[in-house]
């Protein structure tokens, strides 16, 4: 099998300059392409900054919007996954990820967690998501999109390895922050999540590859650090921590049968057994059954 | 652990001249990654490639001089000096070291006559009237610290650059600060650093010994010191808000710690009567769409940029 050669574009987006920002993905989607990129990713709102608040409205766009279809024509037989503020029908708003293959619109994936506190403000401007799915890709593997928040939740890359994805790609738009000498890499920020990655290419058995932009929006600087891991947990590509840059690594999918045969985990998952305690556990926590890990004296409250 | 914490590493690699808590320490080289991008987003956004601050002779001040010179070059900045006739000249000479170091342009405004023509001098009445002259050292600081917004909001103009604020994060969370004058500023990229991580970073950059041995003062009268006036050390308040705010610690958790318990109170009283200088000043809600409640974009909006 040919490698893989992956693209990850660590872009500093301009807020809510569309225009700017699209030039910038046609611009690197095409030096990706030159240097044979098979896989492009741009991050989490790559196409008109994070820190938007009132402007999501003013820049969102729907799934078919022509602009997107010319992203698409322009990956030619590259895949590229790219983020947007989209606008459904009813006039919601969500953060989502589009899979551009073969000149279209592949699939959306709208985020579906909205975190909502500490620095972050997002469900007061946006609505969540109701879908994950892992989809075909071009590639010859199941791909699942996630973005940012999405998998600081343990049942998003459980769901999307599940349900045949092998690569998993989230975008960011992660702000650094906690500078303590203390972190391996000098970032609390960066330091957490390079932990969270690695362990899910592990126990998914999967490709992750994480795009996280750069750059400062108001207070917030991106802290950038994208990577490509392995299978088995290995970083193959660590890009430099707040450099803008196209920083590509060429990957061996192949190494996902050799990990899956090796380390059959998602083999022996029990989905069966996660719906049936799920159910339960839902059923518990809406008071249509009694609560097994309550405290003594809860039931009698009621 | 100690409460002393352990002697700061100076650029040249021998023990800085003060203590810096363990817990407080930064890494250095992403702090300057991170406050260089922030400067210089910070300009670009609002249209501007210039700076200007007042530089007066101590470590915040001197701090955000070299970080500003480092992410748009020196002759970029401006730095103003303004002493009033009681600063130390210690102070003046300091800060010339800086600018002499840095390269950087300088400006030097006495503000003496702006604040003696309102509270008056020599038994003269000033625009305050009479009872001027016998204005509290609290009022005169604070004239001075407007004053010397006042003037730097004026360069700002004739240098063509933004104001940019040399506040830490100790001060603002105790209020050591006046509003609307050494407040006041387009943005503030050691605002979020304890006095302590301040000194870590300025013996990093090579900021002049003499400015990191002086005790801080606010140079209000000569002998003045901020320890002094406060009653504590700046490593130990700085370990004491760091678990308190940044550690989300409660009363008893930080008095198990070792905290003294009435410390902790006084502390956490001049958090609390200090909010409202860390905010902007709340709008009476009337209209159906409001700045600052549900009317809110970014401030470097597009179309926001000087053109």
């Amino acid at each position: 099998m040919q490698p893989l050669r992956i693209a990850v574009a660590q872009i500093a987006p301009r807020l809510g300059l569309v225009d700017e920002n699209l030039e910038r993905h046609h611009a690197l989607l095409a030096e990706a392409r030159a240097s044979g990129a098979g896989l492009v990713v741009f991050p989490e709102l790559g196409l008109t900054g994070y820190l938007l608040q009132d402007l999501a409205g003013e820049v969102a766009m729907r799934a078919d919007d022509r602009r997107l279809v010319e992203l698409a024509a322009a990956a030619g037989d590259a895949s590229a996954v790219v983020s947007f503020v989209e606008e459904s029908t009813d006039h919601r708003l969500f953060i989502s990820a589009a899979l551009l293959e073969e000149g279209a619109v592949r699939h959306v994936h709208r985020k579906v967690y909205l975190p909502t506190y500490g620095l972050f403000d997002e469900r007061r401007f946006y609505a969540a998501g109701d879908a994950l799915r892992a989809v075909p890709s071009r590639l010859g593997v199941g791909m699942g999109l996630a973005i940012c928040e999405d998998v600081w939740h343990l049942s998003v890359p459980a769901l999307l390895a599940l349900d045949g994805a092998q690569v998993i790609v989230n975008v960011s738009a992660s702000p650094g922050r906690d500078l303590a000498s203390t972190h391996e890499t000098g970032l609390g920020t960066a330091t957490s999540w390079r932990q969270i990655l690695r362990t899910y290419a592990q126990l998914t058995t999967s490709f992750v590859v994480f795009c996280n932009r750069v750059g400062v929006d108001e207070t917030i600087s991106f802290w950038g650090g994208s990577e490509v891991i392995a299978p088995d947990g290995e970083a193959l590509l660590s890009a430099p921590l707040y450099d803008e840059g196209l920083f590509t690594v060429d990957v061996e999918l192949g190494d996902i049968r050799r990990e899956r045969i090796a380390l059959p985990l998602l083999r022996d998952e029990r989905p069966e057994l996660t719906q049936r305690e799920v159910d339960r556990i839902v059923r518990e926590r809406a008071g249509l059954a009694p609560d097994t890990t309550a405290e003594p004296d809860a039931g009698d409250a009621a | 652990m100690s409460g002393a914490g352990s002697p700061g590493d100076g650029a040249d690699g021998t023990a800085a001249p003060f203590p810096i808590p363990d817990e407080l320490r930064i890494d250095t080289a992403v702090a300057r990654r991170v406050i260089g991008a922030f400067i210089r987003g910070q300009l670009a956004q609002a249209g501007f490639d210039r700076a200007v601050l007042g530089l007066s002779g101590g470590i915040d001040s001197a701090l955000v001089a070299y970080l500003a010179a480092e992410a748009i070059g020196a002759d970029r900045l401006l730095c103003v000096l303004m002493p009033y006739r009681t600063s130390s000249p210690a102070s003046v000479a300091d800060a010339d070291d800086v600018v002499r170091r840095l390269g950087c342009a300088r400006d030097l405004v006495e503000i003496t006559g702006m604040v003696d023509a309102y509270f008056g001098e020599d038994g003269r009445a000033g625009a305050a009237g009479p009872e001027g002259s016998s204005a509290s050292q609290l009022r005169r600081g604070n004239l001075m610290a407007r004053m010397r917004m006042a003037v730097l909001y004026d360069r700002s103009v004739t240098w063509g650059g933004l104001v940019v604020g040399t506040g830490n994060k100790t001060e603002a969370l105790i209020g050591y600060t006046t509003l609307f004058g050494d407040s006041a500023c387009a943005f503030a990229p050691i605002g979020d650093l304890y006095k302590s991580q301040v000194r870590q970073l300025a013996a990093e950059m090579g900021v002049p010994d003499p400015i990191l041995r002086k005790a801080p003062s606010a140079d209000l009268w000569p002998g003045q010191t901020d320890e002094s006036e406060a009653g504590f050390s700046y490593p130990e308040l700085d370990r004491l808000l760091h678990a308190m705010i940044d550690r989300r610690r409660t009363r008893e958790e930080l008095v198990a710690a070792g905290f003294a318990a009435d410390l902790v109170a006084r502390v956490e009283r001049m958090v609390a009567t200090s909010e409202f200088k860390r905010q902007m000043p709340p709008v009476a809600k009337l209209g159906p769409r409001t700045a600052g409640v549900d009317y809110l974009y970014p401030r470097r909006r597009p179309g926001s940029a000087r053109p």
